[in-house]
C-alpha cells in the first residue's frame, strides 16, 4: 500500500538519506531499525511532509503523492506519534486531542466550536485505550506518562491508514506497552500499516512481521522478522558484532571496592520519593532502577542540589554535605549526566573544547583568566581517553557531534572537574548500540579508578549489563536490591513493579 | 560541515562590505562627509552609543535585553545636575555612575531573582528612570557649571571628561575605545565572557554544569547599567547641561547597532567586532544622511529599514531554501529556524 | 492503564466558564484585590475620585488604550509581541487627514483608507515574522521607527486640525449617555471574546502559543494565523488612533508616543504571558481599567504628572513580579 523509492535527502551537502526505498502492506507491522544518525527519523520526516526529498518517489496505493505540508499526509491518513511531544500545556486534554479538527456546531452557529461534541468526541478516544483522564483537564496539569498516552491516543482516533510510531514505548510500563501491542494487532486487523521505530528490540520481535534496517542512511536489508536473531538484528545495525557483555562480565574477577564515597540516608521530598537510604563504594557501579516516573530521576536530581528535599542528609566521602545547588554538589565532587544531554547537558552553539571544560574554570583560569595551552592540553587528554570523536577537532560544535559522542563529552567535563562522585541519569538514552558499549567500557574503567557511580535507568538490560549491584525503586520507595549476580529480568522488574520479596 | 568560524567570518566581511559602501556612497554625495572635522565630530557622536553598545553586546550574548539604558543615560545626567551645588560635581558624577550600577542591579535583581521577563521588566525600568529623571529635574534642562565660581578645579576636570584629549584622542573616543578593548579581552579570555556564551547558548545546561548563572546574569545587567552611567558622565560634560529628555529612544539604536552587527536576540552568539562594526554602520548612515540634510524622520526610516534588511538578509542567507517552493508560498525548510524564529 | 483520575466535572455553563477562567482565576482576584487598594487610597486623598462623574471620565479614557490592548493580547498569546503599535496609531490619523485636507478625499473614505494603511504595515510585520522568520521583537522594533518616521513625512511634522462633526462623534459623541468609544470597545471585547473562546481561530491561538510545533503538526497553518493576528493587531491599533483624532479633533505625527508601554503594561498586568500560550480579554480589560483608575487617581490627587511613569512602571513590576514569586512559591510547595 504504501512504497517509499530510492529517497535521497542531504542537509548542508551531508548526505543523510541516500537511495534508501522501503515498502508496507496492510495490515502489517514494519519495524524500522538503525542507529541514531541511520536516517529513519527524516525518512518518516519525508513520509510526513515535514521535509522534501531531493529524489524518490513516495507511493500511495500505486499513486505518486507529494506531501508539501504534514496536513497533506494527515489528509492521506498518515499519522506520526512523535519521540518528543507536541502539545500545548495551556490547552486542555480534549483540544490537544482534537487539535485543528474541533467540531463544529450546526445550522446558524456553524462557525463556532461544540465544546459539548468536542468533550464527548474527546472522552470516546480516551476509551479507545482506557484511559481515565477528564478530557478538560489541561495538559500542564498531565505526569509526562499521562502526557505521552494522549499522544497515543491523538493518532489512533482519527482515522487512520498508515501510523508510524517512533519510540511509543519509551514512557510506558511493561502492562501499558503490552496494551499498546495489543492495540496495534488490532488496528492490523483492520488493514492499517503500522511503521515502528524503537531501540528495544525485544519489542520488535514481539510485534513486527517484518523488518528494515538503516545504516548510514543506506538501506542495509529487510527481512520477515521470523529470519532473524537478536544478534543478527544488531550486527546489521551496527556493521560488526557486539560482544555480549554481561557474558564477558560474569567471567571477571572480583571489583575492588573502597570507602562509602557517597553515603544517602533517610532522603524524602514529599509526591516524590520518602526516607531513602543507600550508599555507593568507591569503585563500584550501581544502578537505580524504576519505569519511568518512579521518582529515581528526581532523586538524583535532589542530590545534586536541583531539586530541594524535604529531609534526609547526603555524605561524600563520608562528610554531610549541604547541597542546595548544582555549584554546591561541583563544590562536593559530585557530578551529574543529565538525561537530555541536548537541552541540559551540552551548549551546543560552543565547542567540545569549551563544553568539556565548562565545570573547571577554577583551575583552568585562575583570577579568571583562562590559560589557553592548559585548557587545551586537558581537552586533548579526555578526547584521546574516552575516544571522543568529531570531525574537524576540539574546535568543533558539540551540535555536530552524534549522541554517543555527546554524552562522552558531558562525561568528560565532570571528569575534568575531577568529581569522585558521578549521577548519570539514562547515560544511553537515544544513543546507539555501538556507542553504548563504548560509554559501559568507559564506566568500567572510571569505576576501576576508584570512581562512586550511580546510575538511573529505566533499561533493564542496561541495568543488568552495567552494574555490580542493582536498586530498584516504586513509586519512591526503594523495593529491593540486588547483587548483579543474583539479578534477572524478571525479579528486578517484579520489584520495580512495586512487587515485594 | 562548515565551520561557524567560517560563517561568523562571512557575515563580518558582509558588514565591512555595507559599511564601505555606506562610506563611498556619501564620499561622493556630500564633500565634507570625509573631512577630519566630520569624522572627529562623528567619533565623538558614536560614543554614548558606542559605550552602551559594549555592554549590551555582552548582556545579549548572555541572552539578556536592556530596553533601559537610554532613559538611565537620562538619569544618571539628572543626578548630576541635581547634585552638583550640594555634593560638588565631582562627587555627584561619581554617584551618578553608581545610580546607573545600581539601576542595572535592580533590572538583573528583577529578571534573575524575581524571574520577570527582561523585556518587561526593563520596559518598566525604561518608564521609571525616565519618569524620575523628570521628577528630580521639574522637566527642565539643568545647567552643569561653575555658576558660583567656587569650584572651578574640580569643574575643569570634569570639563576633561567631555572636552579633554587623552593622547590626541578626544576624552569620550578614548574611554570608549578602552571599554570596547576591555569588552574584547572579557569575551575573549575570560570565564566571565565565557560564561556570557554559555548562558546565553543553554542556560540549564551552564546551570547543570555548576555555573551560577543568575550572579553572571546579575553581573551583565550591573554592568550594562553601569556604562549608561559612564555614558551620562561623558554627555552631561561634553554638553553643559543635564537634560530629561537626553538619549531619547537611544536603546533602539543601540539595539538595532547590535542586532546588526550579528548578536541573536536569543543569544549565545556575536562578536565585538560585529558590534562596532553594526554601530559604524548605523551611525554613518545617520550622518550622513544629515549631511544631506535628511530630516531625522527619514533617518528614523533608514535605521528601521536598515534593521530589517540586515536582519531578513541573514535569515533567509542562513537557510537552506528550496526556491522553488518558496515561490509556492510553501514552507521553508524547517530545521534550526524555529529557535530563532520564536525568541523570547 | 494505571491513570490518576480527575474527579468528573459537572456539566453546563456556569462551571464551563469558571473552568476557563480557573487558571487565570488567582491572577485576576490578585488584580481586583489591588484595584481596590488603589481606589481606597485614591478616594481617602480626593472627594471627588470615587463619584459617578468621575468614573463616566474614566470610561471615556478607556477606549484606546483597551481597543489596542486586544491585539496585544492576541500577539502575546501566539507568543509575540508587537511594539510598532503606538507608530501605527499615529499613521492612521495622519494619512487621514492628509487625504481629507490635502486630496480632498471625503473623510470617512479618508478614515477608511488611514485604517488600510494600518492594517498594510501589519501584514508587513507579519510577512516578516511569519514568512521570513525575524524575531517578532526585531521586526516591530524596525516598524515602529519606520512607521514613526513615516507618519512625520507624510504631515511634515504638522499637527492638522480634523473638524467635523461626525469624525467627533466617534471620539466624543455619546449615545444615551454613554460614550460611542466606550460602546464599540464593549462590541469589540464581545466580539473577540467569542472569537477566542468559541471559533478555531482563537483555539489554535493559544494551540501556536503553547507550541507551534504541535500546532504545525496538527495541520494548523501557523503562519496564516500569525499573519491574521500581526494585522489585526496593526487594525486595531489604527482604529485607536483615529479614536484619538477624533477626540483631539485632530492629528499628530507624535500621537500616541509610549502606547505600546501602557498596553503592553496592561495586557501583561491582567495575566497574559509574554512566552505565549496563556491570557484572556476579560484579564486585559481589568489590567486596562486598573492603569486608567491609577492615572486618573494620581490627577485627581495632583501627584505631579512627572510621577505617573514612575508609577505605572513600579506598578507593572510590582504585579508582575508578584506574580512571579506567587508561581514559584506554589510550584515549590503545592505543585506537582
Amino acid at each position: 500500500m504504501l512504497e517509499m523509492r530510492h529517497i535521497r535527502k542531504s542537509f548542508y551537502g551531508v548526505k543523510v538519506l541516500d537511495d534508501v526505498s522501503i515498502n508496507l502492506y496492510p495490515g502489517e507491522t514494519l519495524a524500522l531499525l538503525g542507529e541514531n544518525g541511520a536516517g529513519k527519523s527524516t525518512l518518516i520526516k519525508i513520509l510526513n511532509g515535514d521535509y522534501s526529498r531531493d529524489a524518490g518517489d513516495v507511493i500511495l496505493d500505486g499513486v505518486p503523492v507529494h506531501f508539501a505540508e504534514p496536513r497533506d499526509a494527515e489528509g492521506a491518513g498518515i499519522r506520526m506519534i512523535y519521540q518528543e511531544l507536541h502539545y500545548a500545556p495551556e490547552l486542555s486534554v480534549a483540544e490537544n486531542l482534537l487539535l485543528g479538527r474541533l467540531p463544529h456546531r450546526q445550522g446558524l452557529l456553524g462557525w463556532m466550536i461544540d465544546w459539548n461534541a468536542a468533550r464527548e468526541q474527546a472522552r470516546e478516544a480516551l476509551k479507545l485505550l482506557n484511559v481515565n483522564i477528564d478530557p478538560m483537564t489541561k495538559m500542564r496539569d498531565l505526569s509526562v506518562v499521562e502526557r505521552e498516552i494522549i499522544e497515543i491516543v491523538k493518532a489512533l482516533s482519527r482515522k487512520a491508514r498508515i501510523i508510524v510510531m517512533d519510540e511509543p514505548t519509551a514512557a510506558l510500563t511493561p502492562p501499558e506497552v503490552q496494551q499498546l501491542f495489543g492495540i496495534i494487532r488490532d488496528l492490523c486487523k483492520q488493514g492499517i500499516g503500522i511503521i515502528y521505530i524503537s531501540h528495544r528490540l525485544d519489542e520488535v520481535f514481539q510485534i513486527a512481521q517484518r523488518v528494515t534496517v538503516l545504516r548510514d542512511g543506506k538501506h542495509v536489508d529487510t527481512r520477515p522478522i521470523a529470519e532473524m536473531t537478536h544478534k543478527a538484528l544488531v550486527h546489521m545495525m551496527v556493521g560488526r558484532d557486539i560482544e555480549e557483555r554481561a557474558e564477558v562480565r560474569k567471567g571477571t574477577a572480583a571489583i575492588q571496592l573502597g570507602d562509602r564515597l557517597l553515603e544517602v540516608q533517610g532522603l524524602a521530598k514529599t509526591g516524590a520519593f520518602e526516607d531513602i537510604s543507600f550508599h555507593v563504594r568507591a569503585g563500584e557501579i550501581v544502578a537505580l532502577f524504576g519505569l519511568l516516573g518512579a521518582g529515581h530521576n528526581i532523586l538524583t536530581q535532589t542530590i545534586f542540589g536541583i531539586e530541594k528535599a524535604d529531609s534526609g542528609n547526603v555524605h561524600i566521602g563520608g562528610h554531610p554535605v549541604q547541597v542546595a545547588s548544582p555549584q554546591d554538589a561541583k563544590r562536593a565532587g559530585i557530578g551529574f549526566v543529565p538525561l537530555d544531554r541536548k537541552v541540559n547537558g551540552l551548549v551546543l552553539g560552543m565547542s567540545v573544547q569549551k563544553n568539556i571544560t565548562l565545570s573547571n574554570w577554577s583551575t583552568l583560569a585562575p583570577f579568571g583568566i583562562f590559560r589557553p595551552k592548559k585548557e587545551m592540553h586537558n581537552t586533548r587528554h579526555w578526547v584521546d581517553k574516552l575516544g571522543i570523536r568529531m570531525a574537524g577537532g576540539i574546535e568543533t560544535h558539540t551540535r555536530y557531534l552524534s549522541g554517543g559522542n555527546q554524552q562522552k563529552v558531558v562525561l568528560a567535563r565532570w571528569l575534568e572537574a575531577n568529581v569522585r562522585v558521578l549521577l548519570l541519569n539514562e547515560p544511553t538514552w537515544g544513543v546507539d548500540v555501538g556507542a553504548r558499549s563504548d560509554i559501559y567500557d568507559q564506566l568500567e574503567a572510571l569505576a576501576a579508578q576508584g570512581l562512586a557511580i550511580l546510575i538511573v535507568s529505566s533499561d533493564i538490560e542496561e541495568v543488568l549489563t552495567v552494574s555490580h549491584r542493582i536498586l530498584t525503586i516504586y513509586k519512591g520507595h526503594l523495593t529491593g536490591e540486588f547483587m548483579q549476580s543474583e539479578a534477572t529480568q524478571e525479579n528486578l522488574l517484579h520489584a520495580a513493579a512495586g512487587g515485594t520479596l | 560541515m562548515k565551520s561557524a568560524r567560517n560563517r561568523s567570518l562571512a557575515e563580518i566581511a558582509s558588514l565591512v562590505v555595507i559599511l564601505t559602501l555606506i562610506i563611498i556612497f556619501f564620499s561622493q554625495a556630500s564633500p565634507i562627509f570625509l573631512t577630519q572635522r566630520n569624522l572627529d565630530n562623528m567619533l565623538l557622536d558614536i560614543t554614548t552609543v558606542g559605550i552602551l553598545a559594549v555592554f549590551t553586546t555582552l548582556l545579549m550574548i548572555g541572552g539578556g535585553l536592556d530596553l533601559s539604558v537610554g532613559s538611565t543615560v537620562a538619569l544618571c545626567g539628572v543626578v548630576i545636575g541635581a547634585l552638583q551645588g550640594t555634593w560638588g560635581i565631582l562627587p555627584a558624577a561619581a554617584f551618578a555612575v553608581a545610580i546607573g550600577a545600581l539601576v542595572g542591579l535592580a533590572n538583573g535583581f528583577l529578571v534573575t531573582y524575581v524571574g520577570i521577563n527582561p523585556l518587561i521588566t526593563t520596559l518598566g525600568m525604561l518608564s521609571i528612570a525616565r519618569g524620575l529623571a523628570f521628577v528630580f529635574s521639574d522637566g527642565l534642562t539643568i545647567p552643569v557649571f561653575d555658576s558660583e565660581g567656587t569650584q572651578f578645579d574640580a569643574y575643569n576636570t570634569f570639563t576633561q571628561f567631555g572636552e579633554g584629549q587623552v593622547f590626541g584622542i578626544a576624552t569620550p573616543v578614548f574611554i570608549m575605545f578602552v571599554l570596547f578593548i576591555l569588552g574584547l579581552l572579557i569575551l575573549q579570555f575570560t570565564s566571565y565572557g565565557r560564561a556570557m556564551y554559555a548562558i546565553g547558548g543553554n542556560a540549564q545546561a551552564s546551570q547543570l554544569a555548576g555555573l551560577s548563572v543568575r550572579r553572571y546574569r546579575m553581573i551583565a545587567y550591573m554592568l550594562s547599567g553601569l556604562s549608561a552611567g559612564i555614558a551620562a558622565v561623558l554627555l552631561t560634560s561634553r554638553l553643559y547641561a543635564a537634560d530629561p529628555r537626553a538619549a531619547p529612544a537611544m536603546e533602539l539604536t543601540v539595539i538595532t547597532a547590535v542586532v546588526l552587527g550579528g548578536i541573536s536576540l536569543a543569544g549565545g552568539k556575536g562578536t565585538l567586532i560585529g558590534t562596532a562594526l553594526g554601530v559604524l554602520i548605523l551611525t554613518t548612515l545617520l550622518n550622513g544622511m544629515k549631511l544631506l540634510s535628511t530630516s531625522t524622520d527619514a533617518q528614523n526610516i533608514a535605521q528601521g529599514v536598515v534593521l530589517l534588511l540586515a536582519v531578513g538578509l541573514d535569515q533567509l542567507r542562513t537557510r537552506d531554501i528550496n526556491w522553488t517552493a518558496w515561490l509556492r508560498g510553501s514552507r521553508l525548510m524547517p530545521d534550526g529556524t524555529k529557535a530563532i524564529a520564536k525568541g523570547d | 492503564m494505571q491513570n490518576t483520575a480527575t474527579p468528573a466535572q459537572s456539566k453546563g455553563v456556569i462551571p464551563k466558564i469558571g473552568r476557563w477562567l480557573r487558571g487565570e482565576r488567582l491572577t485576576t482576584l490578585n488584580l481586583f484585590v489591588s484595584f481596590i487598594i488603589i481606589c481606597i487610597i485614591f478616594a481617602s486623598q480626593s472627594e471627588f475620585f470615587l463619584t459617578l462623574e468621575n468614573f463616566a471620565n474614566i470610561g471615556r479614557t478607556l477606549g484606546v488604550v483597551s481597543i489596542v490592548s486586544i491585539g496585544m493580547t492576541l500577539v502575546l498569546i501566539t507568543g509575540g509581541v508587537d511594539i510598532s503599535v503606538g507608530s501605527v496609531a499615529a499613521l492612521s490619523g495622519v494619512v487621514a487627514s492628509i487625504l481629507w485636507l490635502n486630496f480632498g478625499v471625503p473623510l470617512f473614505l479618508a478614515t477608511l483608507l488611514g485604517l488600510l494603511a494600518c492594517t498594510v504595515v501589519g501584514f508587513l510585520n507579519g510577512y516578516m515574522i511569519a514568512i521570513v522568520k525575524i524575531n517578532p521583537l526585531i521586526t516591530t522594533l524596525a516598524s515602529f521607527s519606520i512607521v514613526r518616521g513615516l507618519a512625520f513625512v507624510l504631515s511634515n511634522g504638522q499637527t492638522n486640525q480634523l473638524n467635523d462633526e461626525a469624525f467627533k462623534f466617534l471620539g466624543r459623541g455619546e449615545i444615551g449617555g454613554v460614550p460611542v468609544s466606550l460602546i464599540l470597545l464593549i462590541v469589540l471585547y464581545i466580539v473577540f471574546f467569542v472569537v477566542m473562546h468559541f471559533t478555531h481561530f482563537g483555539r489554535n491561538l493559544y494551540a501556536i502559543g503553547g507550541s507551534a510545533d504541535a500546532s504545525r503538526l496538527a495541520g494548523i497553518a501557523v503562519r496564516r494565523h500569525l499573519l491574521i493576528v500581526y494585522t489585526l493587531s496593526a487594525f486595531l491599533a489604527g482604529l485607536g488612533g483615529i479614536i484619538i483624532a477624533s477626540q483631539l479633533a485632530s492629528s499628530a505625527p507624535r500621537a500616541a508616543t509610549g502606547l505600546e508601554f501602557t498596553v503592553i503594561a496592561a495586557v501583561v498586568l491582567g495575566g497574559t504571558s509574554l512566552s505565549g500560550g496563556k491570557g484572556s480579554l476579560i484579564g486585559t480589560l481589568v489590567g486596562v481599567f486598573i492603569l486608567r483608575v491609577l492615572d486618573n487617581g494620581l490627577v485627581q490627587t495632583r501627584v505631579s504628572s512627572f510621577y505617573q511613569d514612575v508609577i505605572s512602571g513600579a506598578v507593572l513590576l510590582l504585579a508582575v513580579g508578584f506574580d512571579q514569586i506567587r508561581l514559584k512559591l506554589t510550584s515549590t510547595f503545592g505543585g506537582k
